[in-house]
Parts: C-alpha cells; sequence; structure tokens
C-alpha cells in the first residue's frame, strides 16, 4: 500500500489555476418551471434520470418479448399467459410465426439501441462524465438536450412500426438483406426500423462528441487522464467508439432506406431486377463494421464502472490501474479490425478469413491483462459485499464465461460449426446482455444515493442479486449447451426437427429459468420505486469512497461544484499511510499540510 | 440568461472547447462518407464493366465547373473569416453572401445535371448500381451543401451588426469548416464518381 501515495502527480502541486478556467463554466441559475426543469432540461444530471427512465421502459419491453420468445420454444402452441389472449385473439393467444419474427427482430433492436445504450451510455454517461471529472455540465448542454429528445423520436419510430399492416421489422435485429429489402419485408415496419435506428444512432453520435469533448477539455485541473476514475475511462472510450463507427451503420442503413423507398440497387441481386445488380453482402460489411465496435461500446462502460466498484468495494487501490485503461484502449483499437469474424461464413477470402481470426484473437491479450486486474483488485482486499460489489462480481463471473464462449467463435474451424446457432445466442448474450445488464444494476445500486438522495434497500437488492445471477447464467449457460448440440437460432419450432427432439429437456429448464428471471426483476422495480419515494436518506458519501462526486451533496446542486476542485490524487485512494482515522482519500483531499 | 453568462464573452478556453467539438463532429461525418465511398468501391469492383450494362458514361463538364464553384467559395469564406479580416468592416458580411451565392450556384448546377438525366431516363431505378451511386452519393451531398447554407444563413445577421468583429467567434468558425469540409467531400466525390 506504500506506493499508494505516489499516485499524487508531482507537478499537481505547482498547478496554476488560471481565471479562464472558471470563466468557461459559468454557474447558470437554476431553471423554475416545470418544463424547463423536468422536460427541455439542459442539465447533465436531469437528462440522465430522462435516459435511466427511458432505457428502463425498453429494458421492460425487451424483457417481456424475450419471455413470450422463450414460451414459444418451450411450450409451442400453447398460449402465453394473460398478454397472448390480448394480442393474439384470433389465435387463442397463440404466438403466431410472423410475429415471433417480429419479436426476436424487435427484442435485439430494443434491448441494444434502446435500452443498453441510454442506461448505460445515456444515463450513467451523462451522469458520470461531469461529476467524476469536476465538471459543472457537459460541454455542450443543448447538444445533450437535443441527443435526448431524437433518441425518443427514435424509440417512437420503432413502438409505431409495431401497429403498422403487416407489423415491425422481422428479418432479425442485423436486417441483413435481402430479409430487409422490399422483396424480404414490403411492409412499413422495417422502413420504420431503418428512420429509428438511423436517428437513434445521429442521437448517439452527438452524445458521443460531447462526452469526448467534455472530458477532453472539461477535466478539474489536476485531473489527469491517469487520474481519471476508470468509469470515465470506459465511457470516454465508447464515446469514441461510437463517434467513429455509429456513422458507418448510418451510411448502411441509408442505402437501405434508399433502396427500400427511391427503388435504388445497392443490395439488390439477382432475379429481383434487371440490371446492374447490387450485393447484399455488402451490407453485412457496412453493418458489421460498425456492429463489432458496437459490441465494445456496450460493455466498455460496465467494464470501467466494474473496474472502479471492485477497487471502491476491496477497499484497495485498483490494481494496475494504468494497465486496465490501457488495455481497454488496446481493445478499442482491435476491435475497428476484427469484423471480418462475424462473416466467416459468408465467403470470403481464406486469406481475410484468417486475418481477422488472428486479430480476433489478439483481443484475449489485453482482455486478460483487466481481467486479471479485476482478480488482483480483489485479491486479498477487506471486500465489503454491499449490493453493487455483488453486481461487479456477478459482471466478472459471467464476462468470463462470454470471454471464454468467444474464443470457439473467433476461430473459423469451430465457427463454421456454430455460427447461427444457439451457441452463439449464449456468448453474445453472457457478454453483452448478462455482464452489461449486471453493470447496470451495480452502477444504478451504487449511484441512486447521488442520483435521487435516497438510499436503495439492501436486503431487496441482495435478494434480487441472487435472484438475477442464478437463472441468468442458466439461461443463458443452458443455451451455449443447445447450440452445441446443433440447434440454429431463430427457430420458431425446432421441435419440427428430429435431431433437436432430445434438447426439450434443456430447452424446458432454460425457459424456466428465464421466467424466473423476468420475475425477480419486480424486486428492482419495487426496490427502485420504494427507496426514491421513502428510502433512507443518503449522506454525501455512504460508500466512503474518494472520486469527486462524492465530495458534494447527494443529489448535487444544479451547477455540482460551488468551486471547481483541484485534484490531488488518483481516483483509488485506499489505506493511504498519511491519513489516519478513514481508509479512503477524496481525490480533491490534501493530506496533512500538503499545499494546494 | 444568467447573470454570470452576459458578463463574459467568449473566452478562448469555450473557444477551443468548440473547436475540439467541431473536429470531433467533422471526424464522425467522415466517417459517414468513408463508409458510402467504401460501399461504392465495394460495388464497383464486384462489377463486370463500369459503367455497368451499357449505360452511357455520366457528363464531365457541368461537375467540373462546379467543382470550381464550391473550391472558390472556399476561398472566398477562407479570406473573410482569417484572423486579418476582423479589421475590415463588412468584410465577413460579404464573404458569407458571395460564399452563399456560390453555394446557391452549385446547387442550381447539380440540378442542371440531375434534371437531363431523369428525363432521358436515366433514373435512380432502372439503372442499378450505377444509378444507386450517382444520385445516392449526389444528392446526399447536395443536402450537406443546403446545411451548410443554412448554417451560414444563421451567421449574416450578426455578421450585418458586427457581432463576430473580433473574428474569434467559434460560430463562424464551425460553420467555416463544416463548409470547407462538404467541399473537400465533394472533391473526393468528383474524382471518384466522374473521374476515374
Amino acid at each position: 500500500m506504500g506506493n499508494a501515495a505516489m499516485t499524487v502527480p508531482a507537478t499537481v502541486r505547482h498547478l496554476h489555476v488560471g481565471p479562464d478556467f472558471h470563466a468557461e463554466q459559468h454557474i447558470h441559475p437554476e431553471p423554475t418551471s416545470f418544463l424547463a426543469k423536468y422536460i427541455f432540461s439542459f442539465d447533465h444530471k436531469v437528462i440522465a434520470k430522462q435516459f435511466l427512465w427511458y432505457g428502463l421502459f425498453f429494458l421492460a419491453m425487451g424483457g417481456v418479448m424475450a419471455m413470450m420468445i422463450r414460451w414459444q420454444i418451450a411450450y409451442p402452441g400453447t398460449a402465453f399467459p394473460v398478454l397472448g389472449q390480448l394480442m393474439w385473439p384470433q389465435s387463442g393467444g397463440v404466438m403466431p410465426p410472423q410475429s415471433y419474427a417480429a419479436f426476436f427482430t424487435m427484442h435485439g433492436t430494443l434491448m441494444i439501441f434502446f435500452a443498453i445504450t441510454p442506461i448505460l451510455i445515456g444515463a450513467f454517461g451523462n451522469l458520470l462524465i461531469p461529476l467524476m471529472i469536476g465538471a459543472r455540465d457537459m460541454a455542450f448542454p443543448t447538444l445533450n438536450l437535443l441527443s435526448f429528445w431524437t433518441n425518443v423520436l427514435a424509440g417512437l419510430c420503432m413502438v409505431v412500426s409495431f401497429f403498422v399492416p403487416m407489423g415491425a421489422a422481422a428479418g432479425g435485429w442485423q436486417s441483413y438483406p435481402t430479409l430487409s429489402t422490399l422483396v424480404g419485408s414490403p411492409g412499413h415496419g422495417q422502413t420504420l426500423w431503418v428512420l429509428g435506428v438511423f436517428l437513434t444512432g445521429s442521437a448517439s453520435i452527438m452524445g458521443a462528441v460531447n462526452y469526448i469533448t467534455t472530458v477532453v477539455r472539461l477535466r478539474a485541473p489536476g485531473m489527469g487522464y491517469f487520474q481519471m476514475p476508470l468509469s470515465v475511462w470506459g465511457i470516454w472510450l465508447t464515446a469514441i467508439l461510437n463517434a467513429l463507427f455509429v456513422p458507418v451503420l448510418a451510411a448502411g442503413v441509408l442505402l437501405l432506406f434508399l433502396d427500400r423507398v427511391f427503388g435504388s440497387h445497392f443490395f439488390l441481386a439477382g432475379a429481383a431486377i434487371t440490371k446492374g445488380g447490387g450485393d447484399p453482402v455488402l451490407y453485412q460489411h457496412l453493418f458489421w463494421i460498425f456492429g463489432h465496435p458496437e459490441v465494445y461500446i456496450l460493455i466498455l462502460p460496465a467494464w470501467g464502472i466494474v473496474s472502479d466498484l471492485l477497487s471502491f468495494f476491496s477497499r484497495k487501490p485498483a490494481f494496475g490501474y494504468k494497465a486496465t485503461a490501457l488495455s481497454m484502449s488496446v481493445i478499442c483499437l482491435l476491435s475497428m479490425v476484427v469484423y471480418g469474424h462475424h462473416m466467416f461464413v459468408v465467403g470470403m477470402s481464406p486469406l481475410l478469413s484468417q486475418g481477422f481470426m488472428t486479430l480476433t484473437m489478439l483481443i484475449s491479450i489485453p482482455s486478460a491483462v483487466f481481467f486479471l486486474n479485476w482478480l488482483g483488485t480483489m485479491w486479498r482486499g477487506s471486500i465489503r459485499f454491499a449490493t453493487p460489489m455483488l453486481f461487479s462480481v456477478g459482471v466478472v463471473f459471467v464476462f468470463g464465461l462470454g470471454g471464454l464462449t468467444g474464443l470457439h467463435l473467433g476461430a473459423i474451424s469451430s465457427d463454421i460449426y456454430l455460427h447461427d446457432s444457439y451457441f452463439v445466442i449464449g456468448h453474445f448474450h453472457l457478454t453483452m446482455a448478462a455482464s452489461v445488464l449486471l453493470g447496470a444494476f451495480a452502477a444504478i445500486y451504487f449511484w441512486f444515493p447521488k442520483m435521487f438522495g435516497k438510499m436503495m434497500n439492501e436486503t431487496l437488492g441482495k435478494w434480487h442479486f441472487w435472484l438475477t445471477i442464478v437463472p441468468i447464467t442458466v439461461v443463458f449457460c443452458g443455451m451455449l449447451v443447445v447450440g452445441y448440440a446443433g440447434m440454429q437460432r431463430r427457430l420458431y419450432n425446432y421441435q419440427a426437427y428430429d435431431f433437436l427432439k432430445h434438447l426439450h429437456p434443456i430447452n424446458v429448464w432454460v425457459t424456466r429459468a428465464a421466467l424466473l428471471l423476468g420475475a425477480s426483476q419486480f424486486l428492482f422495480v419495487a426496490n427502485f420505486l420504494s427507496s426514491m419515494i421513502s428510502g433512507k436518506k443518503a449522506t454525501e458519501n455512504p460508500w466512503e469512497v474518494g472520486t469527486l462526486e462524492w465530495t458534494i451533496p447527494s443529489p448535487p446542486p444544479h451547477h455540482n461544484y460551488d468551486e471547481i476542485p483541484v485534484v490531488l490524487h488518483g481516483p483509488h485512494e485506499f489505506n493511504n499511510p498519511a491519513v489516519t482515522g478513514k481508509d479512503w482519500l477524496a481525490q480533491d483531499e490534501p493530506i496533512g499540510d500538503e499545499p494546494r | 440568461m444568467s447573470v454570470a453568462a452576459a458578463g463574459f464573452p467568449a473566452t478562448e478556453e469555450s473557444r477551443r472547447t468548440s473547436f475540439v467539438g467541431m473536429v470531433m463532429a467533422l471526424a464522425s461525418w467522415t466517417m459517414l462518407f468513408v463508409a458510402l465511398f467504401f460501399s461504392y468501391a465495394v460495388l464497383r469492383l464486384n462489377a463486370a464493366t463500369w459503367p455497368p450494362d451499357g449505360l452511357a458514361p455520366l457528363p464531365k463538364a457541368l461537375p467540373l465547373l462546379n467543382t470550381l464553384v464550391l473550391l472558390l467559395s472556399s476561398c472566398v469564406l477562407h479570406r473573410g473569416t482569417r484572423p486579418d479580416a476582423e479589421e475590415k468592416p463588412g468584410a465577413l458580411r460579404r464573404a458569407l453572401l458571395f460564399t452563399m451565392l456560390l453555394g446557391g450556384l452549385f446547387l442550381a448546377l447539380q440540378l442542371a445535371v440531375w434534371i437531363p438525366l431523369w428525363q432521358h431516363g436515366f433514373r435512380i431505378d432502372n439503372t442499378g448500381t450505377y444509378g444507386s451511386i450517382f444520385y445516392g452519393l449526389t444528392v446526399f451531398h447536395a443536402l450537406h451543401v443546403l446545411a451548410g447554407l443554412l448554417a451560414l444563413a444563421v451567421l449574416l445577421p450578426g455578421a450585418s451588426a458586427g457581432r463576430y468583429a473580433s473574428g474569434r467567434s467559434s460560430a463562424v468558425r464551425s460553420s467555416a469548416m463544416f463548409w470547407h469540409f462538404v467541399d473537400v467531400v465533394w472533391v473526393v466525390m468528383f474524382v471518384a464518381v466522374y473521374l476515374v
């Protein structure tokens, strides 16, 4: 622990804070009207809450759809309780095949773009960046407001698409042509999907430009990049990937839009046209050039948050802080050049495939670095098993599973067998869904006091954790097993295939676990709502940690910091031998007679 | 609105913040056009001949003229927004007006390229990937020119009132950066779509 004191950068002691720095971040008076305060707010903390509610709404919606999909798999031909009768009275409550296809398509779309992205990037990006770097708000508050409301417009497109003739998009969440062209999906649902994705992409880019600029420009004096909490690192790297790769998706769906609405031929081929055919595989390239960075876009905030929380609750500085930050950065770079591993079965040149495989395997190295750092952080720590810590350890566990199963899909020989099977579904849900969701819960339990000024109930939180981690593991590991046994994804009734019939017991158990998982989320909803109304009042620093947001009241005042703090230490300054009476040190807290 | 905000002119700090933001936004935009050019490259490399299926090649003369128009507009705007332009009253306003005029001319000439082609049956929906690329890329670019024109138009009242006289306004610089960006994209597009 002795070297913890060395993280204090020597230059900080002589830091001169010019008047310009404070002049830039004016203190604006708090708005008083309801509209300005809660609806069209420029305040990053309010926008964070808006994104949180928005994301939780779609999380519930996507979750219910997942339950219905699982119900159809385990109990085909039987009515889904209650909701089934309401939605499909003509079939006696049984989900028809077209709805099944629309549901797995929209489940993926909603969860990725409208649940995970708003919660982790929209809500926690907005909340944490200014608070953790000691800023009064985002660099561009108007852009922030615009980003949220553009996202709402996108969400509306998606919700409305369920109610147009022929229903919502049903060509899979990637919307590959030819399934997504007018030939495969003639209805307006797919067009609305394209519009919605374009709009939510624009919103993501607005947010990303804002986040990057805020981190680059508005860090409090003394806060170098390596004094930033790892949460900020994760969100910042995510923003960089968002800014650079969401435009590629935007280009892909733009061309799809032109094909659908103006009759162009970018992705049309074969009998569909008479002259100069396009290339459906082009869309796959565009989609995955974006799509692979996207999986890191989703997971990086969770990695960062977990890296911080593991340190906070182990009461130890993050093991290998710099190595964690740098390995996350290296993963960002590598993520830009591995997308081909999603297309091994498309028929690329073998040389190209092998290049992509090699680059993919390289990602294991930085991943192993930060994963071992997580374990090193906990090693021999004085661990406090509060709910946020439980969820963080949960992330370590499910991400370990997800990461290891990724190797089978990154290697060409095993991927060709496993491609489009439930093994893929199990793998990416463990990484993108389970890890990210558990990370989001860790973040909500941890920062709820700062957001709402109240503590969440610990007992309910712990029940919620155990009733989440057990079924979530069963669900996605079950999927790995049936996928390995050869069960393809997206089958409406897999029992039509003789060779899959013997998998029925596993599928039933996966569905039971999924239903339990869904049901146990009511514990979270109850805890969230009741704590907000009648939770124990939160102190300034209930978790006894040192990052800047815990040096100001809970919830923080409108302008966050009366005076911009001067940062003296790293974010995980635990057990500094020079500090007596407590085991943590705030980032802007001088030790003894240390000059400020 | 705020007491504090009214007291301060845009400081050098917030000017730099705007600059970083604009650079990131343009980096993002660059990736959008890179992806579109990538799509063009893939489709073209897959085609046996280009233009495919006996289609007539696109005209070159008007687009070349248009390239010069847009390049000239960037030069004019750059002269009007240079730091030494701040000494001369009305220089910015004149530059904005002249740039917008050239931008308008560019759009008019684009129409002069599109309309005859369309009338002669070269439409987006009957010319395969060749027409898709041509209309998709050039029209999407023209929408950006339109957006650039709007961004410049928003500056006009302030420029007329001499509000940006210090020559250090982030709004002026950001709009000019966007205009130059759209210009550079066009030069690449002209070479890629019409010449090679």
